[in-house]
């Protein structure tokens, strides 16, 4: 029975390595191809690299940060520090919803209300709304626990010497800096590695220019691999594998991070 | 006799239903220690908290009666900022905030408006000298506070609040989490500060109470059962429940 179990764990985890290495081995040879990180795309993805891609993603990762950044702490800061405990509950398990939408459908709200009623059309700025509109309520739900996590001792130690409120809450803020850096950098992987709320509301398959202004629409590295694997030939699939394999090599980076500051945050 | 800094009339006390304190009656006077005690759930943190109304962060708390602070209704008190300032807490558990051993001692400080260095710095190193940390410190005033042992926390703890040049010193269950030579260390460190200081703490050790206070209080069932000189009721205990205290029957 020992020795069952043991085998099928190792399986288990023999059986997801494979899929991480297989994916980052098929394409990185792509990754040395001169030009792969420094040139446009050329003769419909056969030849050529991957730079508008890899801006635009940077581009959208940034407005995503930009606008997700702070809604999302006021939002934390609210559940956790101000909000009765009955509001903070339902609005917790609201964000807990939101979180398990699938991500198609915050494309297609987002369409809806940001590309048409509002008038943005398929561009940076509709995309960006989109996936921060998903990327919040991910941020809120991870942060929270580690604001709630931080001892009321100190949060009264903080108000009998006379602090207010807002000291209070900036004095919890500091305490759980390492667990709000982890939350911010999950939700960064899952707003860098997510497809479908911004392939209908700002990625183009193909544009000549990078945006220059938040309406023009983007080139990303998700949608590109999607886009070429749907709709190219067997010339164009490496890009589409080189992709693939910077992509889940940036997600390792990212996920070591997280490691390492919630190591620190032990010691 | 020296003057009364609190005087409680009448007091009861709520969390949602359950009545913690009731009909509570006593005067705290000035610069001697006053030890609240009492077994688990007596109401003793309650009276404790309620004296710099650090209840009031807690949903459902409520309260009936009167705390006078000088003279002064403290639930009528609009700046809590500079009645927490002049009546402050130490809690059962260290709780050093996640910054330098410095910054610590300075964070009252700097909340009340001090920012100048060379006050800080000065006020700082008073602080520590008083809470007789700061042969112990000196050389490590930037190193995080959380690095030090819970004793030194605690005395840290303790220095954070007299850096505000307080007036009463709240303690509640100060040395429960620490082993006894630090308690040792901290229980001398009252008995010297209560020349200056008038001290409130909340203990469960009848040992304690009667090494380092001047007055005791009985809480029992949340209603005051004795209260006066700690060596007189230390020699006759009216009340049953005093009686087991001291004999060790319970407590």
């Amino acid at each position: 029975m020992r020795w069952t179990l043991r085998i099928l764990s190792y399986g288990v985890f023999l059986a997801m390595l494979f899929v991480l290495v297989s994916i980052v081995v098929s394409g990185l040879p792509y990754l040395f191809r001169p030009g792969f990180f420094t040139a446009w795309p050329k003769r419909a993805m056969s030849e050529g690299g991957i730079f508008p891609m890899l801006v635009g993603s940077l581009m959208l990762m940034g407005l995503v940060f930009a606008i997700s950044i702070p809604v999302g702490l006021v939002g934390t800061i609210f559940l956790s520090e101000l909000a009765p405990r009955r509001l903070s509950m339902l609005l917790q398990s609201l964000a807990a919803t939101m979180n398990s939408v699938p991500s198609i459908v915050y494309g297609v709200f987002g369409l809806a209300l940001f590309c048409v009623k509002l008038g943005f059309g398929t561009s940076l700025l509709s995309a960006s709304l989109a996936l921060s509109t998903m990327s919040i309520p991910f941020f809120m739900n991870s942060a929270v626990e580690f604001l709630r996590a931080v001892p009321k001792e100190l949060r009264e130690g903080v108000i009998s010497l006379g602090a207010s409120k807002f000291q209070s809450t900036l004095m919890v803020l500091r305490a759980s800096r390492n667990g709000i850096l982890t939350s911010l950098m999950l939700t960064l992987g899952r707003a860098f590695s997510e497809t479908a709320p911004i392939l209908v509301t700002g990625a183009v398959f193909y544009s000549t220019k990078l945006p220059d202004k938040l309406t023009d629409p983007v080139m990303t590295l998700p949608t590109s691999i999607y886009a070429i694997v749907m709709n190219l030939g067997e010339r164009s699939q490496w890009m589409a594998r080189g992709m693939a394999s910077l992509m889940v090599l940036i997600m390792i980076f990212i996920y070591s991070v997280v490691q390492l500051t919630r190591r620190n945050k032990r010691e | 006799m020296s003057e009364v800094v609190f005087e409680i009339k009448d007091l009861y006390a709520f969390y949602d239903d359950h009545c913690a304190l009731q009909n509570v009656n006593l005067k705290i006077r000035e610069k001697r220690v006053t030890a609240i005690m009492g077994p688990s759930g007596c109401g003793k943190s309650t009276l404790l908290r309620c004296l710099n109304r650090l209840n009031d962060l807690i949903p459902g708390f409520s309260l009936k009666g009167q705390i006078l602070f000088r003279g002064q209704d403290i639930y009528r008190i609009r700046d809590l900022t500079e009645y927490r300032r002049r009546v402050t807490m130490v809690f059962q558990k260290p709780n050093p905030f996640p910054m330098s051993i410095f910054d610590n001692v300075a964070y009252g400080l700097r909340i009340h408006g001090i920012t100048k260095k060379s006050i800080l710095r000065e006020k700082v190193e008073h602080a520590l000298r008083m809470a007789a940390l700061w042969d112990e410190v000196k050389e490590k005033l930037k190193k995080p506070a959380v690095q030090l042992s819970g004793g030194q926390q605690q005395r840290l703890c303790i220095a954070r609040a007299l850096a505000l040049e307080p007036d009463v010193l709240l303690l509640d269950e100060p040395t429960s989490a620490l082993d006894p030579i630090a308690t040792m260390k901290i229980e001398r460190l009252l008995e010297e500060l209560a020349q200056q200081y008038t001290v409130v703490i909340v203990t469960h050790s009848m040992g304690q109470a009667l090494r380092i206070s001047d007055e005791v209080v009985f809480l029992y069932e949340g209603r005051l059962i004795e209260y006066g000189e700690t060596s007189s009721i230390a020699k006759t205990p009216r009340h049953e429940v005093t009686k087991q205290f001291l004999t060790g029957k319970i407590g």
